[in-house]
């Protein structure tokens, strides 16, 4: 009954003993629960805005959709037959309101002086307001029976940098801009194509004139109940069609909803996937920490337990004191999300208007702190049994575990002729082999991802130098911006999984320091030097280095024939640059370990020999 | 200071802060040891003995005074001069043995040798003849993690001698064996009488001491007798000790 009182002792003092190694873990912890945080506040913010639209126009609960499939203008639609099934549709019961149907007629909206264009859907409409789907007018007016000025979609109008009053040309000829507005029944501009603009009809009997054809129908009903209309849709599945040249088919709010964003569901993928990754390399990080402090606490915990203290009482405290840190890391790591969420999806092209990041479910709260915990749990069960299953008297007198049998691979150096401070560190290479793994494991994380931003690195240069499909002048860009932003989380994430991966390599090179002081004072006092010892203790850490440079490489590349299996275009990451990651990886690792190397040099020979 | 003084300190001081309290560890000390001249130090706990060997070895910097080794004044050398300058001139040995772990027994011995730049080859050689000169042979490839006290330090003493110094410094170098090893160790001590290397051992065994050929004694950080012994001749070394009082 008294475990937990003593485990609260006990990790409150040694949160307040060692507040770097806290500081450390916190970190750690923050970075995984913060970018998972992030995905997660990215992921609903674009929910506020699109329902703020939806509400001010009135927008539909399902919508009917009717349009030519490829390009097969002036292929007859059949029009009269559709809206016979439209009509029957507006008279189901449920159905509260109707808007349309209203004809959609295919053009193109030339873009620039080269002949370059871009596809155009012009959607014919009353100049009176409809009491569904009613756009929401962000600049000018709306259309006017008195005039034959058009109204642009909102991202059009961006992408065009229009305004009203300016003049676009669609199809050779010269229309006037009389506003710029939002709907959610479409997507927006340019990651949803085609490019919407809204016509009086007798604007639209002029398109037809200069070659504009009808390319399809669609009318937006409005329910009782928004609820309703999933099982609205499914009720008269029976009126959809799709043949080799038309769809018809219906679609819901909700559908509609979930799809509008798909730029900002593949930043939120982006960013939970990173979150994962990260997460991974925090237990490595969070692992060698708490392996590190339980092999320089043994002997502490031997007295514990000499004075009676239980071993379950020193894991709990081991458990409080990092679930402690984990529901500190859940807390900034939510925070980090609320506050870092809205820059990155502002810079989303299809939201409307400002993002809202939603607030916090129990459920986002649940998994962000899940995150944490597993990765506590992950990082501290084993090493604090491995540390318990001591005996009370090994404890006492703790020391680095020597080895069992002589380093083959330093004998085999050796003979090679390898200086020997670099004999010297083989030989200790393997003295804590769980720890070099855990430290490789971290560290090829970092190298793996690295890999897979290079690749990332060469997209934009051959969207580039694709041309652009016709009709899509305009909009050809928009994917490269979307690589862009992906480019950067990816970028983002690789700098934080070399950061985690530096201090994995400081941390386990520190111990080492630690664990090494002793023989490193005993080399220096028969003569070696404090730069051979540095020489030693850095070697004796390059293992976790190669390792993570000899599986990171291929693993980095592996992700990429996964990835290339999907919508991006072929890349080979170029051999140069694999080079470079691997020559980058030696020479950051082996700064980051000479650190503590060169600090256990400057440590007094007498003192280090003092602690027998 | 004659032409065969080995090591000669004059004025040594060596002051360190406990608890914010600066406690004289070494005061004042003069010292002078000859070319084959065994000294031995002894003195209650903590009253600077092991400090002195420190600062006469490099391992620690004094606050004040003079070494000269082999002629050369040297307290002022940095760190990797006195690395360089203990390989072939000093060689140490401690109470806890303090071989590299990961090190095979025949490599500790070797490792001097081959600071020195000697080929692999014949550094092994000569460390292997050290050894079985020293009984130990039969253990050279075995890790110190799987030696006896007294091999451990056996393989010590050879690992110092490997280079030739001319001085050997020992701290406690039978504190942790037990009386057969100790008495190994004696004899070891005495045949290093016959190969003109001078040898300063700071020790607590009474036995150990009077093997010197001089005996200093230290208290609260000073030499506060200086007693000349016929080696082994206990009497003069008792009579000493009894006025000095302490736990050794």
């Amino acid at each position: 009954m008294r475990s937990v009182p003593v485990a609260v002792r006990l990790a409150r003092r040694n949160l307040y003993r060692r507040p770097a190694q806290a500081a450390l873990v916190l970190l750690t912890l923050t970075l995984a629960t913060g970018v998972f945080g992030v995905g997660m506040a990215v992921r609903g913010s674009a929910d506020a805005p699109w329902d703020r639209v939806w509400n001010a126009t009135n927008g539909f609960h399902v919508s009917a959709n009717y349009y030519r499939l490829g390009n097969l203008a002036g292929a007859d639609l059949n029009l009269p037959k559709v809206r016979r099934t439209f009509a029957a549709l507006a008279a189901a019961p449920g159905v509260r309101a109707v808007g349309g149907p209203w004809l959609d007629l295919d053009g193109r909206l030339d873009v620039g002086s080269h002949g370059g264009y871009e596809d155009l859907t012009a959607e014919v409409r009353d100049p009176g307001r409809s009491s569904v789907d009613q756009p929401l007018l962000t600049a000018g007016s709306w259309l006017a029976s008195d005039s034959d000025g058009i109204v642009l979609e909102q991202g059009l109008a961006s992408a065009l940098h229009a305004h009203p009053g300016d003049q676009v040309r669609i199809n050779g000829h010269r229309f006037t801009v009389r506003g710029a507005a939002m709907t959610v029944s479409q997507g927006r501009f340019p990651l949803s194509l085609p490019a919407l603009i809204w016509v009086t009809p007798a604007t639209g009997a002029l398109m037809r004139r200069i070659g504009l054809t009808g390319d399809g129908l669609d009318m937006q009903l409005r329910l009782d109940n928004p609820d309703d209309a999933a099982a609205f849709a499914a009720a008269h599945r029976s009126i959809e069609t799709s043949t080799g040249h038309m769809s018809l088919f219906l679609e819901t709010w909700r559908q509609r909803r979930a799809d509008s964003h798909s730029d900002i569901d593949i930043l939120a993928g982006t960013l939970i996937a990173a979150g994962i990754v990260v997460g991974l390399l925090a237990v490595a990080t969070a692992a060698v920490i708490v392996a590190g402090r339980m092999a320089a606490q043994t002997r502490q915990i031997g007295t514990l337990k000499a004075i009676g203290v239980t071993p379950r009482q020193v894991v709990a405290a081991l458990l409080v004191e990092h679930l402690t840190l984990a529901g500190l890391a859940t807390l900034l790591g939510l925070g980090a999300g609320r506050l870092i969420a809205p820059h990155l999806a502002a810079a989303s092209l299809t939201i409307l208007g400002d993002p809202q990041v939603p607030a916090l479910t129990v459920r986002q709260v649940a998994i962000v702190a899940g995150v944490a915990v597993v990765v506590v749990l992950l990082s501290t069960v084993r090493p604090a049994i491995r540390g318990l299953r001591h005996t009370t008297l090994r404890s006492l007198t703790a020391r680095a575990r020597p080895p069992r049998r002589p380093a083959r691979s330093a004998r085999l150096a050796a003979a090679l002729g390898m200086p020997l401070s670099g004999v010297l560190g083989l030989r200790s290479a393997w003295r804590r082999p769980s720890r070099l793994v855990t430290n490789a494991a971290g560290l090829t994380l970092a190298v793996a991802l690295i890999v897979v931003a290079s690749g990332l690195r060469s997209i934009p240069n051959r969207t580039a130098i694709t041309p652009s499909g016709p009709g899509s002048a305009l909009s050809g860009n928009a994917v490269g911006a979307l690589y862009d932003q992906i480019q950067v989380i990816v970028r983002a994430t690789a700098g934080l999984l070399v950061v985690l991966g530096i201090i994995n390599a400081v941390i386990v090179a520190s111990f080492a320091a630690r664990d090494s002081a002793r023989n490193h004072a005993m080399l220096r006092a028969i003569g070696a030097t404090p730069r051979q010892t540095v020489v030693s203790l850095v070697v004796s850490q390059l293992g976790a280095c190669v390792l993570a440079i000899v599986v990171g490489i291929p693993l980095g590349l592996a992700v990429w024939r996964l990835i290339d299996g999907g919508d991006l275009p072929t890349v080979s990451v170029p051999v140069t640059d694999l080079a470079l990651v691997a020559i980058a990886t030696a020479l950051i690792f082996t700064a980051a370990v000479s650190l503590p190397a060169w600090r256990l040099a400057q440590r007094s020979v007498a003192t280090a020999l003092a602690y027998e | 200071m004659s032409e065969t003084t080995v090591l000669a300190a004059r004025g040594l001081a060596k002051t360190y802060a406990a608890d914010g309290v600066p406690v004289r560890a070494v005061d004042e000390v003069d010292l002078t040891i000859e070319a084959g001249e065994t000294v031995s130090v002894m003195g209650p706990s903590g009253c600077g003995k092991s400090t002195l060997l420190h600062l006469l070895g490099g391992l620690e910097r004094p606050d004040a005074g003079e070494i000269v080794l082999g002629g050369r004044r040297v307290d002022g050398l940095s760190e990797t001069a006195w690395a360089v300058l203990r390989r072939r001139t000093i060689g140490f040995v401690f109470q806890a043995f303090n071989l590299v772990d990961e090190l095979t027994a025949v490599e500790n011995v070797e490792l001097p040798a081959l600071l020195v730049g000697e080929a692999s080859g014949r550094a092994r050689r000569r460390a292997l003849e050290l050894m079985e000169r020293l009984g130990v042979a039969e253990r050279a490839d075995h890790l110190p993690a799987r030696l006896s006290g007294g091999e451990a330090q056996r393989i010590a003493v050879a690992r110092a001698l490997i280079n030739d110094p001319v001085l050997i410094l020992a701290d406690e170098p039978t504190g942790n064996l037990d009386s057969r090893a100790t008495g190994e160790m004696l004899r070891l001590f005495a045949d290093l009488r016959g190969r003109s290397q001078s040898l300063l051992v700071v020790t607590h065994d009474a036995r150990v001491a009077s093997t010197a050929d001089r005996l200093l004694t230290m208290r609260d950080g000073a030499i506060v007798g200086h007693t000349r012994l016929d080696a082994g001749s206990p009497s003069a070394l008792l009579r000493d000790l009894a006025g000095l009082g302490g736990e050794y």
